[in-house]
C-alpha cells in the first residue's frame, strides 16, 4: 500500500500540473470536509456550557477546561455512572460479538472457500444475500422472538442479532483470504501425515491470521456502532450500549452540547484507535473480495 | 498463486453437475459440518422473522403486540398502504436519498483515491484522516453534525454570516426544502471513505506497463485515466457503487436521530418510517406490510446484487 | 523403498473420465516419468497415488499394501510440489521438521534427520530463513529436503522444476537424477516437459487424454513410438509427420506426396505400408535423419526451404512438404537461403510410418 509510485500522473510537461494541482486542491477540501466536523467536536468539548452557546461563537475556547470529560468519567456523579456502565456494556456486547463471529465465521469460511458441496454456491448466496436487507424488516419479529426467548433487556439479545447480521460479510471477507492460501500447503501437510483437521489447525490458521484480525475488527467494531437493536431490545438504563446511551443523555440534557461532545468523542476514540492500528488488515481483507489481483 | 491441482479439481467437478446431487450431497455431507454452526443461526434470527413478518402483514396486532388478540384482515394493510399519501413522499425521499448519497460518495471517494495514488509526504496521515469519518459511529457523527448545523449556535451557519453570505444562521435540518440535502451532506461524509478504500485497492490493479505503453503512444493524463485505468476500475466500481446504494437504501441513523424523519416527513425514508409505524405507533400489521414489500422490492434488485459481488469470486477461481 | 503398482486406475468427474484404465508397475528403487501435454491426466494420477483425491474404481498398491482408502498421512510417502508448497510462516528448518514432528519423533532425532538432510541438500546456511527470503533454486532444494528427511517407500513429484529458470532447471535436473541414484529411491515425476523425462527417467509413462499410451525406456520410446502422438510429443525439434499416400507403381510399394514426387521403400518399409488399413500414410522422419541436398539426387524428394534457423551447433532449416513442415538439421557450415530449392533425402532405416485413419504406427508383420 504504501510503496506505490507516480503512475497516474506523469512527472513531467504541463498538463501534468494542472492535474497535479487539482489533486492537491480537492484533496485540501476534502480534508477540510472531513476533519472540521472532527475538529469542532473536540473544540466544543473543551468549552463550558455556555462559551458553547454563544453567537458568533468562541472559535477557540476562551477557557478550555475537561470538566465535561471530567463529569463523564466520575463514577461517583450519575452522569459518570451511566457512562461507565454504558461503556462497560458496549464493551461486553462487542467483545462476545467478536469471539463468536470469529469461532462460526471460521469454519464457514474456509468450507465456502475450500469444499464443492451441493448448495455451496446456494448458501454463499444466502449468506450475501441477507447483507442487503435492512435490520428494520426483520425487527419486529425479533422482538417478539427476544420476548418469547425472554432475552428482552438482556445482552444476550443483542449479541445473537450482531453475530447473525454481521456473519455474512464477516465470511465474505475470511472467504477472500482462505482463497489466496494455496491448497497444496494444506496437501503438502497431509502428505506430510498431518490429518485434515491438523492441517487446518497448523497450517492455514496461522496464515489466515490477517484475515481473523481483520473479522475481527470489523465484527467489534459493527457492534461497537451498533444502534437499531439495541435501540429496540434495551430500555433498562444499566443495560444500554453507547449509542442508546448518548441519546437518553442527550434527550434528558437537551443543551449540554459540550457533554454530548465529549460522550461522542469517548465513544468513538476506541473503535477509530483500533481501527488506525489495524486498517491494513482491514482494508487489505475488505477489498480481497471486489478486487482481482 | 495458482494451486494447480485445486483449480483442475475444482474445475473438473464442475463437469460432475450430473452425477446425481443427493448422492454428491452424501459423499460430501462432512463438508456441511463446517457451515452448519452459520446456517443455525442464520435460520432462527433471518429465515425465522422473515415468516413472521409475511404472517403480521396479514393482521392488525394491538398496540401492546398481544398475539393473541390479532385480527385478521386479509391484503387491507396492504391497500391502506398503497393508498395513503406518505408512501409516495417517502419513496420520492427514499429515491433522493439513496441516489445522490451513492453518486457523491462514489465520486469523492474516486477523487480522493486518484489524488492519494501518487506518492506524497504526508499521503498515510492525509489517508488515514479521511477513512475517520467511516469508523466513527454514526450516532456520534449525526450528534456532531446536529451541533454543526444548530439554528442559532451552528458554526457553518455563524461562518456564513461572518462572511456575510446569510442574514442570519439557516435552518438546516428544520426546513423541509434542507434537510434532506443537508442530510445527504452527513451520510456521504460517512461513505465516501468506503468508496476511496476500495478505489485505492483498485488502482494498485492497474498495470503500470499499459500506462507506460499509452504515455508512449502520446495520450494525455486524462486519455490515460479514460482509456486505461477506468476499464480497470470498472469491476470495482460496479461492487462499490453496489454496496454503497444498499447502505444507503438501508439507512436508518442519520435521519432517526438528527431529525427522526421531520419536519412533516420531510426526511422519512422507507426505513425510518417503518420503524415509526413499528415501535412509534405501533402498527405492526402497517408496519409488516411495509416490510414485505421492501422485501419483495429488495429481493429482485438481490439478483444483480449478489451477480456482481460473486463476479470477482468466479473470476478468482479461473472458471 | 517399495514398488508401486497401479491396476486398472480410473477417476472419472460425471461423465468425464480425468484417468483411464491406467496400470503400471514402478520398480523398487526405479525412477520413472509420467509425462504428457496438460490436461493429460498425469498430475490426477499422481494425486490418486498421494491419496489427495478419491479413486473411482481399480487398485493403488505401495509396496504389498492396497492403499486405496489408507490416508495420504499413512500412505509412506513424500511430496514435492510444482510451486514448493513450502509453509511460509516456518523457517526452513520447522519446514523440514514438519513432517517428523507429526510422526511424533523425539525432539533430539527430528534435529539430527534436519541437519542431516540440510547438510547433503548443502544448505546448513539457510535453516534458520523463511521461505519468502530464499531464491528460487533454494525453495526447490528445501521442498526436496522436507521430502527427503522423511525417508519415505515412494517420492511422489509434481512438476517441480517448472518455475525455475532454464539454466537452474538444468542443474537441478542433474541434482535430482543423482539424488536418485545415490538414495535408490523409488521416484514418481510428473512433468509436460518431454526433455526432462528423457534425461532423467528410468522408464517414462506417456499420456494423454487420460489414457496411457506408452510405457517403456526413453530410448524405446524415442526409437519405437507407438503412434503419431508420442512420435510428436518426444524429441525437440518434433518429429516431422508429413501425410502421403501408399500406391503400388510397377508393383513396387512407393509414397506420393501431394506435389507428386514419389518415394521409393524399403523392403520392410513398404511391407509395413501393406498393413495400413488405408492408402493414407503418415511418414514420420526426425530432424536428425533427413540429409539435405543442394543438388537433385537420384532418391531425394524436392522441396523449398522456407525458415532457417542457426543455434550455433548445429542450423535447423524448414521446408513444406505435402502441407506439412519438415524440420531438417545440418551443419552450421551449410549456408541455406529461405526459398532455396533443396532435396530431401529421408533415411529408410530410421523412418517412421503411421496409419493415416488409426494413427498407429505401422508393424511390419
Amino acid at each position: 500500500m504504501t510503496s506505490m509510485t507516480n503512475r497516474v500522473a506523469p512527472r513531467k510537461g504541463k498538463p501534468l500540473d494542472v492535474w497535479r494541482w487539482v489533486g492537491r486542491i480537492f484533496l485540501v477540501l476534502m480534508l477540510l470536509y472531513t476533519a472540521v466536523p472532527m475538529i469542532w467536536m473536540l473544540l466544543t468539548s473543551i468549552k463550558s456550557g455556555f462559551a458553547a452557546m454563544q453567537f458568533p461563537p468562541q472559535w477557540w475556547p476562551n477557557e478550555p477546561t475537561l470538566a465535561s470529560y471530567q463529569r463523564l468519567l466520575d463514577p461517583t456523579n450519575s452522569v459518570g455512572q451511566d457512562f461507565l456502565r454504558f461503556f462497560w456494556n458496549s464493551l461486553f456486547v462487542s467483545t462476545a460479538t467478536t469471539i463468536l463471529a470469529v469461532i462460526v465465521a471460521v469454519p464457514a469460511a474456509y468450507a465456502f472457500s475450500r469444499f464443492e458441496f451441493p448448495g455451496r454456491n446456494f448458501l454463499f448466496f444466502a449468506v450475501l444475500l441477507r447483507n442487503m436487507f435492512p435490520a428494520v424488516i426483520f425487527l419486529v419479529p425479533l422482538f417478539i422472538l427476544m420476548r418469547l426467548l425472554g432475552l428482552v433487556n438482556t445482552h444476550g439479545s443483542l449479541i445473537l442479532t450482531y453475530l447473525t447480521f454481521g456473519l455474512p460479510l464477516a465470511i465474505w471477507l475470511l472467504k477472500g483470504f482462505y482463497d489466496n492460501i494455496p491448497y497444496q500447503l494444506e496437501q503438502a501437510a497431509r502428505i506430510d501425515g498431518a490429518t485434515r483437521f491438523k492441517a487446518f489447525m497448523l497450517i492455514v490458521m496461522p496464515l489466515s491470521a490477517p484475515g481473523i484480525i481483520a473479522t475481527a475488527i470489523y465484527s467489534f467494531i459493527g457492534a461497537w456502532n451498533e444502534y437499531i437493536f439495541a435501540y429496540t431490545f434495551l430500555n433498562r438504563n444499566d443495560k444500554l450500549t453507547l449509542p442508546v446511551g448518548i441519546q437518553r443523555f442527550f434527550s434528558e440534557n437537551t443543551t449540554d452540547f459540550p457533554g454530548l461532545m465529549a460522550a461522542s468523542f469517548m465513544m468513538s476514540l476506541p473503535v477509530v484507535v483500533l481501527f488506525l492500528l489495524l486498517q491494513r488488515y482491514f482494508v487489505r481483507a475488505l477489498t480481497e473480495g471486489a478486487v482481482k489481483h | 498463486m495458482t494451486t494447480a491441482t485445486g483449480l483442475a479439481d475444482a474445475r473438473l467437478r464442475k463437469k460432475a453437475k450430473r452425477e446425481g446431487i443427493l448422492q454428491q450431497a452424501w459423499t460430501r455431507r462432512a463438508d456441511y459440518l463446517y457451515v452448519l454452526p452459520a446456517i443455525l443461526v442464520m435460520l432462527v434470527v433471518i429465515a425465522y422473522p422473515i415468516y413472521y413478518t409475511v404472517d403480521l402483514s396479514f393482521f392488525n396486532t394491538p398496540p401492546g403486540l398481544q398475539l393473541r388478540d390479532k385480527v385478521f384482515v386479509g391484503l387491507n394493510n396492504y391497500v391502506v398502504i398503497l393508498g395513503s399519501d406518505v408512501v409516495w413522499r417517502v419513496t420520492v425521499n427514499t429515491v433522493i436519498w439513496t441516489f445522490f448519497s451513492t453518486v457523491f460518495s462514489f465520486a469523492l471517494g474516486l477523487g480522493s483515491a486518484l489524488a492519494l495514488h501518487r506518492d506524497f509526504a504526508g499521503r498515510g496521515v492525509m489517508r488515514a484522516i479521511l477513512i475517520i469519518p467511516w469508523v466513527v459511529s454514526a450516532v456520534a457523527a449525526s450528534y456532531i453534525w446536529k451541533w454543526i448545523y444548530h439554528s442559532d449556535f451552528g458554526v457553518i451557519g455563524a461562518v456564513l454570516v461572518g462572511l456575510g453570505l446569510a442574514a442570519h444562521p439557516p435552518n438546516f435540518i428544520d426546513s423541509v426544502s434542507t434537510v434532506l440535502p443537508s442530510l445527504i451532506v452527513v451520510n456521504v461524509w460517512r461513505e465516501f471513505p468506503f468508496a476511496m478504500i476500495m478505489l485505492m485497492a483498485g488502482l494498485q490493479t492497474v498495470p503500470e506497463q499499459l500506462l507506460r505503453a499509452a504515455k508512449v503512444d502520446g495520450a494525455s493524463a486524462w486519455q490515460r485515466f479514460w482509456h486505461v485505468t477506468f476499464p480497470h476500475l470498472r469491476g470495482v466500481s460496479t461492487v462499490t457503487i453496489l454496496l454503497l446504494a444498499v447502505s444507503n437504501f438501508n439507512s436508518f441513523i442519520i435521519p432517526w436521530i438528527m431529525t427522526g424523519g421531520g419536519p412533516s416527513n420531510a426526511s422519512h425514508i422507507w426505513i425510518t418510517h417503518i420503524y415509526e409505524l413499528a415501535f412509534g405507533r405501533q402498527r405492526w400489521g402497517i408496519a409488516s406490510a411495509y416490510s414485505v414489500l421492501l422485501f419483495l422490492i429488495l429481493m429482485s434488485l438481490g439478483y444483480f446484487y449478489v451477480r456482481a459481488l460473486s463476479s470477482g469470486d468466479r473470476k478468482e477461481r479461473g472458471a | 523403498m517399495a514398488h508401486v503398482v497401479l491396476t486398472d486406475l480410473v477417476k472419472t468427474y460425471g461423465n468425464f473420465k480425468a484417468v483411464n484404465d491406467v496400470t503400471l508397475t514402478v520398480g523398487d528403487g526405479e525412477f520413472v516419468a509420467l509425462v504428457g501435454p496438460s490436461g493429460c491426466g498425469k498430475t490426477t494420477t499422481l494425486n490418486l497415488i498421494a491419496g489427495l483425491i478419491p479413486i473411482t474404481s481399480g487398485e493403488i498398491a505401495i509396496g504389498d499394501r492396497v492403499v486405496n482408502d489408507v490416508d495420504p498421512k499413512d500412505r509412506d510417502i513424500a511430496m514435492v510440489f510444482q510451486n514448493y508448497a513450502l509453509y511460509p510462516q516456518k523457517s526452513v528448518y520447522k519446514n523440514l521438521a514438519f513432517p517428523l514432528q507429526m510422526r511424533k519423533l523425539p525432539r533430539a532425532e527430528i534435529d539430527r534427520k534436519v541437519k542431516d538432510a540440510a547438510r547433503v541438500l548443502d544448505m546448513t546456511h539457510l535453516l534458520e530463513r523463511k521461505p519468502r527470503e530464499l531464491s528460487g533454486g533454494q525453495q526447490q532444494r528445501v521442498a526436496l529436503g522436507r521430502a527427503l528427511v522423511r525417508d519415505p517407500a515412494v517420492f511422489l513429484m509434481d512438476e517441480p522444476l517448472s518455475n525455475l529458470d532454464a539454466k537452474l532447471r538444468v542443474q537441478m535436473r542433474s541434482e535430482i537424477k543423482r539424488f536418485h541414484q545415490d538414495l535408490k529411491a523409488t521416484i514418481i515425476y510428473v512433468t509436460h516437459d518431454q526433455l526432462e523425462a528423457v534425461t532423467m527417467a528410468d522408464r517414462m509413462a506417456v499420456m494423454k487424454g487420460g489414457f496411457l499410451q506408452q510405457y517403456d525406456s526413453p530410448a524405446q520410446v524415442f526409437a519405437h513410438p507407438v503412434n503419431m502422438f508420442v512420435a510428436s510429443f518426444i524429441g525437440s525439434p518434433a518429429m516431422s509427420l508429413i501425410p502421403v499416400e501408399a500406391r503400388t507403381v510397377d508393383g513396387r510399394a512407393v509414397l506420393t506426396g501431394a506435389e507428386g514426387w514419389t518415394m521409393a521403400l524399403s523392403p520392410l518399409n513398404a511391407r509395413k505400408v501393406r498393413n495400413s488399413t488405408t492408402k493414407k500414410v503418415v511418414l514420420g522422419a526426425r530432424h536428425s535423419t533427413i540429409k539435405l541436398h543442394r543438388n537433385a539426387m537420384p532418391d531425394a524428394i524436392p522441396a523449398k526451404a522456407y525458415t532457417v534457423e542457426p543455434t550455433g551447433d548445429v542450423t535447423f532449416v524448414q521446408a513444406l512438404l505435402s502441407g506439412a513442415t519438415v524440420n531438417i538439421s545440418v551443419p552450421p557450415n551449410v549456408v541455406v537461403q529461405p526459398d532455396e530449392p533443396i532435396w530431401l533425402e529421408f533415411d529408410q532405416e530410421r523412418l517412421h510410418l503411421f496409419d493415416g485413419e488409426t494413427e498407429i504406427a505401422l508393424m511390419a508383420d
